[in-house]
């Protein structure tokens, strides 16, 4: 009746409640914000510092991913999780700067570019594509004369 | 720069999408569900850019890295792929995973810590920032709201990055011939003697 993989697991549980979970909470904050006290939401607004907790537990995602799994291919997957976790913080920062930038540039001795972070980000994105293809050809070749993708299996030169 | 409204809703919406994906990305048994929750985030992280009026690097993020790099990241697993039995049994982690996700949490909770001071310190620094939103100008024709992310970014790339714009060029070039050289099996090379 079931194939492999199509057993009702926990994730799929997740996966599918999430959003709906996520839809019903969003829906009642914003009936009781409208109804009551229109100002009370505001210390939940994001600012700087949320994107820099976002960018920062998607970078540990990604380095808890490098360092415990054993497939290679899942090993490049969260290395581009980690390079994306820096990305957003670019981004955010340069997004900070944009709108401060007249209040920053007042104060002496400070340089405000904010046209740095898409570029930079821009830059980050050409070297991940590189990595990816270099890489990939590497594990394609390792695969050829190894017969696996595992990294604990790859120990030739292991004394 | 603070986020009002429903572009509040959104950002904590979209973050915890994102973060979500990737814990799945890092968990998943098999190498073709992790491709696609890696899609999956990466498209999240796009909506961000331009929740952060970034348009033109979420569209190079999509374009390049979704279109790009992650097809690619298919392509290879479909050539690397082990039987569908086989990778319901193999073993998923290393032996040091315990290690690995305690630290990871141990980091996520003190950086929390650390950083929720800080919470009002980048609040918008005075009345005048707290106005702007960075819209561009309208058309001539009137037709609203354009953004000027991307002419200023291309002007960027073509005038004060023109330098690692061209490195870009030839680190891209080496990248494409390493990956064929890499890939090419001693039957092909025979074949062109």
């Amino acid at each position: 009746m079931t194939r492999e993989g199509s057993r009702l697991s926990l994730r799929k549980i997740v996966s599918i409640g999430t959003p709906i979970i996520l839809l019903i909470v969003v829906g009642l904050i914003v009936r009781r914000w409208l109804a009551t006290d229109p100002q009370f939401f505001n210390r939940f607004e994001p600012t700087l510092v949320n994107f820099m907790m976002l960018s920062f537990l998607l970078f540990v995602v990604g380095v808890a991913g490098v360092l415990s799994r054993r497939n290679i291919i899942i090993i490049f997957m969260s290395i581009e999780l980690i390079l994306n976790a820096v990305n957003i913080n670019l981004i955010a920062f340069s997004r900070y700067l944009q709108i401060n930038q007249a209040t920053l540039e007042a104060k002496p001795g400070l340089l405000v570019n904010p046209i740095s972070g898409p570029v930079f980000t821009i830059f980050i994105i050409v070297v991940a594509a590189a990595e990816a293809a270099v890489g990939l050809g590497i594990v394609i070749s390792m695969f050829r004369n190894r017969e696996t993708v595992a990294v604990d299996e790859i120990d030739l030169l292991k004394w | 720069m603070q986020l009002h409204g429903w572009e509040a809703v959104l950002f904590y919406v979209l973050a915890f999408m994102t973060l979500i994906m990737g814990v799945f990305v890092v968990t998943a048994r098999f190498a073709v569900h992790s491709a696609l929750f890696l899609i999956a985030a990466l498209v999240n992280v796009a909506l961000l850019f331009i929740l952060l009026r970034a348009e033109f690097v979420a569209g190079v993020q999509i374009l390049v890295y979704v279109g790009g790099v992650m097809v690619l990241f298919l392509f290879v697993i479909m050539l690397v792929q082990t039987r569908a039995e086989e990778e319901a049994r193999v073993k998923l982690y290393t032996g040091q995973t315990w290690p690995a996700v305690l630290l990871a949490l141990f980091l996520a909770i003190s950086f929390y810590f650390a950083m929720s001071p800080a919470q009002q310190a980048f609040r918008p620094l005075d009345a005048a920032a707290a106005q702007i939103a960075d819209r561009g100008e309208a058309s001539a024709s009137g037709s609203g709201f354009i953004s000027k992310d991307t002419q200023n970014v291309g002007e960027a790339l073509y005038r004060q990055a023109a330098l690692p714009f061209e490195i870009a060029s030839l680190l891209l070039l080496v990248a494409l011939v390493g990956a064929v050289l890499l890939a090419r099996g001693s039957k092909q090379e025979k074949l062109y003697e």
